[in-house]
Parts: structure tokens; C-alpha cells; sequence
């Protein structure tokens, strides 16, 4: 197939295309916003004293992290309705679907970033008579976010591929549309080769952006120690 | 025992009184009931090996280490640590009043503890203003001061990676000071620097920290536990060994043991 020809159908099929790429992006980061809500839970949970919590939080991410995601997106389709009496659209089973998967891993990233923080910090806390939460949230989460950043941002590249799945629902994302442009046209070979590269630029994009963007937070001075020699 | 037990009428710190304490990590009892009542204001210099309790006990005190036998009383007002928790007038506080009652007890540890993601205004700043709800404005100005008589106003916006160790406990004791605390409790502040940066430290302590509070240090510095302290308490093994004036523990002890560790310190 000439590279003129393969230009002429992209451009025929470009809103097909990019509806699909637009479901794709949406799915992503909708997931990963929820998964990051979720997951935050899940993890305080998973570190409560309290058995009523931990237990529940435990089984959950667990539960998330040992099903495959494609059993997790026809379980959510096909057997919630059944379970919860009330149907869900496609879209909003592959968001679920995603959303648990990220949430069971985004809970052990995020219990790991926060056991990471020495427990001097916790005592020096305690001992200025801040509550759990307080210096949960004002010594130990905000020191952990440093340390979570590349895990989150690798389970943010995992959640963007595993969108390529939904399709399976019928959910209209690019993987779906490039089925559909495919039985059309009998050109499997350009089509896919064309979305697996749509694929890498999108998710190799959004890797490398998340990672400037994290050059720019605040290191509180953790990179310049070796380099200014401190006052005595 | 008992140190100054009739407090200065015009001293602002609680009295602090221990009975019968045990303290074991599972099947290790790390302290073996321990007896000990400072006076209000007053300062005790805890000394002796390691291993042999002494930051365990400081550490009860604030209910940082829950103890399984025994009381500790701090203040008048009946607050209790027991094997229950910390308790007042037989009812076992909230964890909401237990941080309240941390708060009236200042801490300073071996390893300073800073919170490295705040600047040293943050550090002093964040526990006042977040956790006693004081203006902030007038704990800026509180706590610059408070640099400025460590010798660290410049360093207000600097974060605490770029501080040496002794400035970083500076810092430190003017966090734990910046809570107008009754009692503060001192864990080996020293420990953990060059020796060329513990004068610095040490300075503090003596002219800023301990006035009218009731102090309770442990320490290896013997000679500044026996300029600063009213009594001295040696510790080995989970047990108070021998106690007095600094002149009497530290210049003419009459144990056997107490007198190894200090020779051994010499």
C-alpha cells in the first residue's frame, strides 16, 4: 500500500479515528482520577489499627490486583446489573473496570510511599500534638507524594494501554474503531500498524510530560545538599 | 525519690511524677518500676549506659511508648498515663486528647526530626498555628525572635537539608519551644553531632529551653548535666540506681555501678 494511499484513508476515517482517540484519552485519566481517590481510601485503610477497616481495604486491593482486567471489565458489565439491579453503559463499565484495577495497585504505591516515611517524622508530630489525620495530611502524605510520583505515573501508563481492552464491551475507543476501519477497508495491516503508533506517541507523551512536570514541584532542597556545602 | 518536690511558687512548669513505671517490648521489660517526682521547674539529668531505659522513659512520659504498669502524672490537673492509656478522673482520652495533651509537653529527639518539606519557618510555624489555632502573624513574630536568640533569623526560609546538625537542633528546640510548653523532655540532643557542634547546642538548652520548665534530659554530656540539672538520676538495666545533687552522683557516687559508668564517661 503506497504511503499516498494510506493518507487518503486516514483521512477519510480521521473522525472515526479521532472519536476514538478522544475515548481513549477520557477513559485514561477519568479511571486514573477515581483509581487515585479509591486507592488513597483503600490505602488508609490497608494502615488502619482498626480490623472493621483494614480487612475490608486488605481483600479490596487485593481482589483488584489478582483479577485480570478483562475479567474485570465483563464482571462489572455483565454481572453488576445482576448484582445491583441497575445497568451501567459501556463506557461507564470500562471506566469502573479500569478504575478498580489502578485502584488495587495505586493503594500498595501509596501505603509503600507512606511506610517509607521515617517514623521520627510521626513521633516529632505526635509529640507537637497533631492528630492522625493532621499529620497525615500536613507531615507524612505531602514528604510521600515525592516518593509515589514514578509509581504513579507508571500505573498511569498501564491504566492508558489497558484501555485498548474495552473494546471487548463495546466501548467505541480507538482499539474499537480501528476494528470497525478494518472490516471496512480488509487493511489490517496499515490500520494497525497506524493505531499501535498512535498508541506510543500518546502514551510515551504523557510519560514524558508527567515527568518535566514532577521537575518542577518543590525538592525542598533534597538534590542541592551536595552541591552548597551547609553553614556551619 | 523526689526532686524539689516544694516548687518555686513562681516557677510555670507541672510537676511530673512517675510511680511504679513498666515498661516491656514484648517479652523484654525495658523498665522495671520506676519511682521519680521532679518539682515544678525543676531539672533532672537522666544518665547511664545504653540499654539501660532512659529515652524509653522519657518517651513514656508524652505517651509516645504506652506503658503496662504504673502511672505518670504531669501537671495538676489529673492527667494520667497508665496502662490504659492516658487518662483523666478515671476516663480512658480520646485520641483527639491525647494529641492535646502532647502538646503541653515539649520533645526534642536525638535525630531532630525536622519535617524536611517545610522551610524552617514551616517547621516552627505549622504545629501553633495548625494544631493550637494561634494567630499567625503573632507566631511569626514569636518565632522569629526565638531565631534570632539562636543565632538562625536568617535561615527562616531555608529548607532543613541545608542546615548542619546543630542548626537543625536549634531549630528543633525552638519548635518544641514555640508551644509554651510546661514540660520538655530531651533525647540525647546531643548524640547525634560533631562534637565541635554540641557547645552550640547545649548553650541553647541551658539559656533558652529549660527556664521554669520542668526538664526532664537524658544525656551523655555529664558535665552539662551537672551545671544545668537540679538532681541526677543514673540508670542501668530498667532500674534507678543511685540519684542526688549533681554533686553527689556525679562527684561522689556511692554506688559501685555509678561509679564504673562515670569513670568509664571521664
Amino acid at each position: 500500500m503506497s504511503l499516498e494511499r494510506l493518507g487518503r484513508m486516514l483521512w477519510e476515517y480521521r473522525e472515526v479515528l479521532l472519536s476514538g482517540i478522544w475515548v481513549t484519552i477520557e477513559l485514561a485519566f477519568i479511571s486514573m482520577l477515581i483509581a487515585m481517590v479509591v486507592g488513597l481510601l483503600a490505602c488508609f485503610g490497608s494502615l488502619s489499627r482498626s480490623r472493621i477497616l483494614r480487612a475490608p481495604a486488605i481483600l479490596f486491593v487485593e481482589f483488584c490486583r489478582n483479577t485480570p482486567i478483562l475479567v474485570q471489565l465483563v464482571w462489572v458489565h455483565f454481572a453488576w446489573p445482576e448484582l445491583l439491579g441497575f445497568k451501567f453503559t459501556a463506557w461507564t463499565s470500562a471506566m469502573i473496570a479500569l478504575a478498580l484495577q489502578s485502584s488495587g495497585y495505586l493503594a500498595e504505591e501509596f501505603r509503600a510511599g507512606i511506610e517509607s516515611i521515617d517514623k521520627g517524622q510521626i513521633e516529632a508530630s505526635q509529640s507537637l500534638g497533631m492528630t492522625y489525620v493532621r499529620l497525615m495530611a500536613f507531615i507524612v502524605v505531602p514528604q510521600a507524594f515525592i516518593r509515589m510520583i514514578p509509581g504513579i505515573l507508571n500505573q498511569f501508563v498501564t491504566c492508558f494501554k489497558s484501555t485498548s481492552i474495552v473494546s471487548v464491551i463495546a466501548v467505541p475507543d480507538l482499539m474499537y474503531q480501528a476494528q470497525l476501519i478494518v472490516t471496512a477497508t480488509f487493511l489490517p495491516m496499515p490500520v494497525y500498524t497506524v493505531v499501535a503508533l498512535m498508541y506510543f506517541l500518546m502514551v510515551f507523551g504523557v510519560s514524558v510530560g508527567v515527568r518535566r512536570l514532577t521537575l518542577l514541584l518543590p525538592n525542598f532542597g533534597y538534590f542541592q545538599t551536595r552541591k552548597e556545602a551547609p553553614a556551619a | 525519690m523526689s526532686f524539689g518536690a516544694q516548687a518555686h511558687a513562681q516557677a510555670s512548669g507541672d510537676p511530673v511524677t512517675i510511680s511504679a513505671l513498666h515498661k516491656r517490648f514484648g517479652a523484654l521489660e525495658v523498665l522495671k518500676g520506676i519511682d521519680m517526682a521532679i518539682g515544678a521547674g525543676k531539672t533532672v539529668g537522666v544518665i547511664g549506659p545504653s540499654g539501660s531505659g532512659k529515652s524509653t522513659l522519657v518517651r513514656c512520659i508524652n505517651h509516645l511508648e504506652p506503658i503496662q504498669q504504673g502511672r505518670i502524672s504531669v501537671g495538676v490537673n489529673g492527667t494520667t498515663v497508665t496502662a490504659r492509656g492516658v487518662e483523666n478522673a478515671g476516663r480512658v482520652l480520646s485520641q483527639g486528647e491525647v494529641a492535646r495533651y502532647r502538646a503541653q509537653i515539649g520533645m526534642v529527639f536525638q535525630s531532630f526530626n525536622l519535617f524536611p518539606h517545610l522551610t524552617v519557618l514551616g517547621n516552627i510555624l505549622t504545629a501553633p498555628v495548625g494544631v493550637l489555632k494561634r494567630d499567625k502573624k503573632a507566631m511569626i513574630e514569636k518565632g522569629m525572635e526565638l531565631l534570632g536568640k539562636v543565632n538562625l533569623q536568617d535561615k527562616a526560609k531555608t529548607y532543613p537539608a541545608h542546615l548542619s546538625g546543630g542548626q537543625q537542633q536549634r531549630v528543633a528546640i525552638v519548635r518544641a519551644l514555640m508551644m509554651d510548653p510546661k514540660v520538655m523532655l530531651f533525647d540525647e540532643p546531643t548524640s547525634a553531632l560533631d562534637p565541635e557542634l554540641t557547645g552550640e547546642v547545649l548553650k541553647v538548652i541551658a539559656e533558652l529551653a529549660i527556664r521554669g520548665r520542668t526538664t526532664i534530659i537524658v544525656t551523655h554530656e555529664l558535665a552539662f548535666a551537672r551545671d544545668i540539672a537540679d538532681a541526677i538520676v543514673f540508670m542501668d538495666n530498667g532500674k534507678i540506681v543511685e540519684e542526688g545533687t549533681p554533686d553527689e552522683v556525679l562527684g561522689n557516687p556511692k554506688m559501685e555501678r555509678t561509679r564504673a559508668f562515670i569513670g568509664k564517661m571521664a
